[in-house]
């Protein structure tokens, strides 16, 4: 308790060079939880946007589907998979799904297509396909008059078909069991636009896609939503020991490469940053020598009632951790409400960004515990390294020298 | 009596070369325990050096310094750390208290670095300020006392941790002549009193005149070693 006492006080000591130090930390603080905020708010945003556009935080498969599907790759029983991702109370929405590719005919023109056999009801769930719908009605499962099923396709066909809401598009592929599989469907509605990654898809109901591949009830994938998206690693894990004969497959494994991509640009800004807090801490540091140097001959006279060198070491190291969070602590008193309203409200942005037909106009931060904890556990490391030298040398200080000094 | 300190041919030069200086010159010498002794002479005569010299604050080019039977140049510096902090009380010409820790504060640090309970260290620090007569200025920092005072939590300082040695250096040079003979009287009463040794140097004469014995330094060299009262 007297140490601290006297580490506190030594701080009060030169009081302005004290606070001039803390604004010059708690800034950097604050620079840097702010920059940590955009970060991941960015970055978070950007996965929101193809994890809720197709991906889901966690996919399950048969086997190597993820990587080489085939068709005949399928999850035999769905019933049970859907049993397990209801039970568990860290899924909040499921999806299964179909997928094939087929020629598809427009009139008299032709297209390569990707048939999406997609559950009406708990797509929705996972992905923002409602959102994506840019003509005509979201469909259902049911045939209309005439006995046509709906489907609905992607912006990308629709003009290389030049097709439209009501027009019959017609579908030629090959069943899993080796039959042709033809049909015609009635188009209801048109979905994203002409980057969005489904530009070329056609979407069906999953059990007339089911009926369409001869692939009875069996279907490719479960896509689903974690209660935590940060947690999605862990909970694939989770539901990898309940279902051991399936493959669970957090989205960093699916979208490996745009994984490493957003990992390596953290990782350019965390560096741009650690320089921002080193160049503030060269400050610091200055400071901290200025007052070892100051106090020489007090040190001289610690040393020669018998404090020991490593106590002295203890001395500077308690100091300048001690400013460090004093500083921190102020600069997360002024830095938090900012943060909670980049992360809530956000900065509207001048120009619209559609990324494949969803339409993002507000620039939002990240507010998490390691968008606040990070920084200030590698402040408080950095103070601590800083803190070494002016230590070392107030240690190596000779009491018989330090006593002559003024 | 048993011997506290005793030095043998203890030699110590600052400089080099042409401007080498000789403060001490082969200094052999042993004190009791229970003296009060004085370390006289001139400016530059080695009074100062030959107290850091046997309170391990310097180290001699050549020569030993015993403490109690131990010889302190064996020792690294952390051993010597504890051996100053167990063993030797120092009191300062200038007085040298922290100036942000308040008196009480003062004398407690030193038993917190002995690792002493805050209970003990407590009881003994009132032990001390009653003892050196400054009950009641316990929470005064450094600034808010006299030049006395200050040097009486000095003393109070050097006497808390209970060493077999006090080493003053000139402990009344920076006190008016009354405040420094009130300061080595009280001195003198807490050597009878704890039977602790006590060194201290002056070229103060009314000083002198209290101490039992008087080792009259020059150019280095012990040049009288004179015992006034026995």
């Amino acid at each position: 308790m007297l140490t601290l006492k006297l580490a506190y006080r030594n701080i009060l000591r030169q009081r302005r060079r004290s606070l001039l130090t803390a604004l010059s930390m708690a800034g950097g603080y604050m620079l840097f939880v702010f920059s940590m905020s955009l970060l991941e708010g960015s970055w978070s945003n950007v996965v929101d946007i193809f994890t809720l556009d197709h991906t889901g935080h966690i996919q399950v498969h048969k086997d190597d589907y993820a990587k080489r599907p085939k068709i005949h790759k399928t999850i035999e029983n769905p019933a049970a998979v859907e049993t397990t991702l209801k039970n568990h109370e860290d899924v909040t929405g499921w999806a299964p799904r179909v997928y094939s590719s087929a020629l598809a005919y427009g009139g008299n023109k032709t297209s390569i297509a990707q048939i999406f056999g997609i559950d009406p009801e708990l797509e929705p769930t996972v992905t923002r396909i409602l959102q994506k719908v840019s003509a005509g009605q979201y469909f259902s499962d049911q045939p209309n008059a005439d006995g046509y099923f709906p489907a609905m396709i992607g912006r990308g066909l629709a003009n290389s078909l030049r097709l439209d809401v009501g027009d019959e598009i017609v579908l030629i592929s090959s069943g899993a069991d080796g039959s042709i599989a033809n049909d015609i469907f009635i188009i209801t509605a048109i979905i994203g636009n002409t980057t969005s990654f489904d530009r070329l898809g056609v979407f069906l109901p999953l059990t007339v896609a089911q009926e369409f591949l001869s692939i009875g009830g069996e279907v490719h994938e479960f896509a689903l939503l974690a209660r935590n998206k940060h947690d999605n690693e862990q909970l694939a894990v989770a539901l990898q020991s309940l279902m051991p004969s399936l493959n669970v497959s957090p989205w960093q494994q699916i979208e490996a490469t745009f994984y490493r991509t957003m990992q390596s640009d953290k990782q350019g800004n965390y560096f741009t940053m650690a320089l921002i807090v080193f160049i503030v801490f060269i400050g610091v540091l200055n400071t901290v020598l200025m007052s070892v140097l100051e106090r020489t001959k007090e040190f001289g006279v610690l040393k020669s009632i018998g404090c020991r060198p490593s106590e002295l070491v203890k001395l500077i190291f308690i100091e300048t951790v001690m400013l460090a969070s004093i500083s921190i602590s102020v600069g997360l008193a002024l830095i938090l409400p900012v943060i909670v309203w980049f992360t809530e409200v956000g900065i509207k942005l001048d120009i619209s960004v559609d990324m494949g037909g969803v339409v993002f106009d507000t620039m939002k931060g990240d507010l998490s515990a390691y968008v606040v904890f990070m920084p200030m556990g590698f402040m408080l490391l950095t103070a601590a390294l800083i803190s070494l030298p002016p230590g070392l040398r107030a240690a190596r200080i000779l009491p018989r020298v330090a006593l002559g000094s003024h | 009596m048993k011997t506290v300190i005793e030095t043998k041919n203890l030699v110590r030069k600052f400089g080099e070369a042409q401007t080498q200086v000789t403060a001490l010159s082969n200094v052999s010498t042993h004190i009791e325990e229970g003296e009060f002794t004085a370390i006289i002479g001139p400016s530059g005569s080695g009074k100062t050096t030959l107290l850091q010299l046997i309170g391990g604050l310097d180290e001699p080019d050549s020569g030993d310094v015993f403490l109690s039977g131990t010889n302190i140049a064996n020792m690294s510096g952390r051993q010597l750390s504890d051996f100053r902090r167990d063993h030797i009380g120092f009191i300062f010409q200038s007085y040298n208290l922290i100036p942000v820790l308040s008196a009480e504060e003062n004398i407690e640090y030193i038993m917190l670095l002995q690792g002493i309970d805050e209970k003990d260290r407590k009881t003994r620090v009132q032990e001390m300020l009653a003892l050196v007569g400054l009950e009641g200025l316990g929470d005064r920092r450094p600034a808010q006392l006299s030049g006395g005072q200050q040097q009486r939590v000095a003393v109070a300082r050097a006497m808390a941790s209970k060493p077999d040695i006090i080493l003053a250096d000139e402990p009344t040079a920076n006190l008016d002549s009354t405040t420094g003979i009130a300061l080595l009287d009280m001195m003198r009463d807490l050597n009878a009193q704890m039977n602790m040794t006590f060194v201290f140097s002056t070229h103060d004469q009314k000083i002198m005149d209290r101490a039992d014995r008087l080792i009259h330094l020059e150019d280095g060299i012990v040049h009288l070693d004179e015992i006034r009262n026995s």
